[in-house]
């Protein structure tokens, strides 16, 4: 009985706290000075970094929409952060805290604040969409055409990602953010194309299979990442699975229009054929880039597919193919098995980490 | 049976969509420690431990996972295979780090039967000893399990 006497009075001046923090606090008008001086914000105090950065336009990737769960919307505070909390810290490495990174969503604005974050994050913008179409790829794969509504054009580098807006969509649920390769090209700027594998009791991609319809209004935010072409002449193998097609995609439309005309071959595996796709639209490339060859390969054909291409796993079939790793660059994009597989792979052959590309997500 | 406000809070978030779609608790309205002992008495009846068990999803997965998708033969009548997406999830329960996101489906080749868990079912088991509640999309029944693949 004493225990729960204490518990309900603890629960009861917590709740105090939060309302009287929400509703009678006033920490007045706060200023946010963003990396020395390039961009200075005056935000209402109280609220959390996160959603004050959000609220004036400038979008920290975060996949759980503040609510401390996923750990992504990491920044530099320099000051006026206040003490390192105990939600955060599971989420920052030691060297992340030595060098003031926090949660921004964790981080409340009580005072003024000096951050930095990267640059190219100024750039990101937020995008109304209506999504125009829905394709099916394999069984559980499905291209998502979005046409920009406001503003009604993007700029992105081939090989970068944006944040889908998820709502909530059923009881109980929350908004997310999801980040998936752009797979459309560069030169298309007044539309988006995703490529999406369903998750199973995935939130985003349940809300994209089950949910969302073409002629529905959707938020995107970006641009975002660093996994681009290098601008060496460097021959270059793709390695690709499943909705990893997507940047590759983006990347070679881009070569494409640029006449781009460095060496690349691009390994893009599955396990049966029928999870194969957009087999004709790539073996077109060998016909409109100078030195490109597409290799699909099949880990286990099965008994009624008729396949006569590469067999194996995709790591076997680049180990057979490739004869000049040490002169190589690579570009991976897939599950993180396959990637870290690939990377062992290809550092064993002889190919510099530093010549390694990837877009993990993780 | 009563729980500490702690296990309470465990349960909000349990029962909320906030980390996977439609929760951990599905339609079960069990309490957790009622839900995690009673799952603990059946895997006693059916002689394993939880660490044990989880031992050996783990060692299916890790099998599995070098296939990249493919499928491998794990015993002479299981086979199995995993899929992966990016991103992680995190644990439920209050500590540190992320859960890759990677489902594995062991499929037995006698009877077509199959069992599905993700990593961080394993986790879930091996440090929780919970099993999900009845009606979330990723539960697994104690018995059911052992019997697959112990």
């Amino acid at each position: 009985m004493p225990v729960l006497v204490v518990s309900s009075i603890a629960t009861f001046l917590t709740v105090l706290l939060v309302v009287a923090e929400r509703y009678l606090v006033n920490y007045g008008e706060c200023s946010i000075d963003i990396n020395d001086g390039d961009k200075e914000l005056k935000v209402q105090g109280g609220d959390s970094l996160l959603s004050s950065l959000t609220g004036e336009k400038i979008f920290i990737p975060s996949a759980c929409g503040g609510r401390g769960t996923c750990g992504y919307c990491k920044v530099t505070v320099l000051e006026g952060g206040g003490p390192l909390l105990p939600t955060e810290t599971p989420f920052l490495t030691r060297k992340e805290i030595a060098e003031d990174m926090r949660l921004s969503c964790q981080v409340k604005i009580r005072q003024d604040m000096r951050i930095a974050i990267p640059q190219e994050l100024l750039a990101v913008k937020e995008y109304a969409c209506r999504c125009s179409e829905i394709v099916d790829l394999t069984h559980d794969i499905k291209l998502f055409r979005f046409e920009l509504v406001e503003p009604d054009a993007i700029d992105f580098v081939a090989g970068q990602y944006v944040q889908l807006f998820t709502p909530v969509y059923f009881r109980g649920g929350e908004e997310v953010y999801r980040a998936y390769s752009i797979a459309s090209d560069v030169s298309e700027k007044g539309m988006l194309e995703l490529i999406i594998r369903l998750v199973p009791c995935g939130i985003c991609t349940t809300y994209c299979f089950e949910h969302l319809k073409a002629g529905d209004e959707v938020l995107l935010n970006g641009p975002y990442g660093e996994f681009c072409l290098s601008e060496t002449d460097a021959p270059m193998i793709f390695v690709a699975g499943a909705s990893g097609m997507a940047p590759i995609r983006s990347i070679l439309c881009d070569m494409r229009n640029t006449q781009n005309r460095r060496k690349a071959t691009y390994y893009f595996g599955a396990n049966k054929v029928n999870e194969l796709f957009m087999l004709d639209e790539m073996r077109q490339f060998e016909e409109k880039l100078a030195d490109f060859k597409f290799v699909p390969v099949a880990a286990s054909p099965g008994k009624d597919e008729q396949w006569d291409g590469e067999v194996g796993l995709v790591t076997e079939v680049v180990e057979r193919g490739l004869k000049n790793a040490s002169e190589c660059e690579a570009y991976l994009c897939g599950s993180p098995g396959m990637i870290e597989a690939c990377r062992k792979l290809l550092v064993k052959m002889g190919m510099g980490e530093d010549k390694i590309y990837f877009d993990s997500f993780e | 049976m009563k729980q500490s406000p702690e296990m309470d809070n465990l349960e909000a978030v349990l029962r909320s969509s906030k980390l996977v779609a439609g929760g951990f608790l599905g339609s079960d309205r069990r309490s957790v420690c009622e839900i995690i002992e009673e799952d603990r008495r059946r895997l006693d009846n059916a002689g394993v431990g939880c660490k044990e068990l989880a031992g050996r999803m783990r060692e299916i997965t890790d099998a599995a996972k070098r296939q990249l998708g493919g499928c491998v033969k794990v015993s002479d009548r299981l086979e199995a295979w995993v899929e992966e997406a990016k991103g992680v999830l995190v644990c439920p329960w209050p500590h540190s780090g992320g859960i890759l996101k990677r489902i594995t489906t062991v499929r037995n080749v006698e009877t077509g039967e199959t069992v599905t868990w993700s990593d961080l079912n394993i986790h879930l088991i091996e440090e929780h000893g919970f099993f999900e509640g009845k009606g979330s999309a990723m539960r697994l029944e104690p018995g059911e399990i052992v019997k697959m693949i112990c």
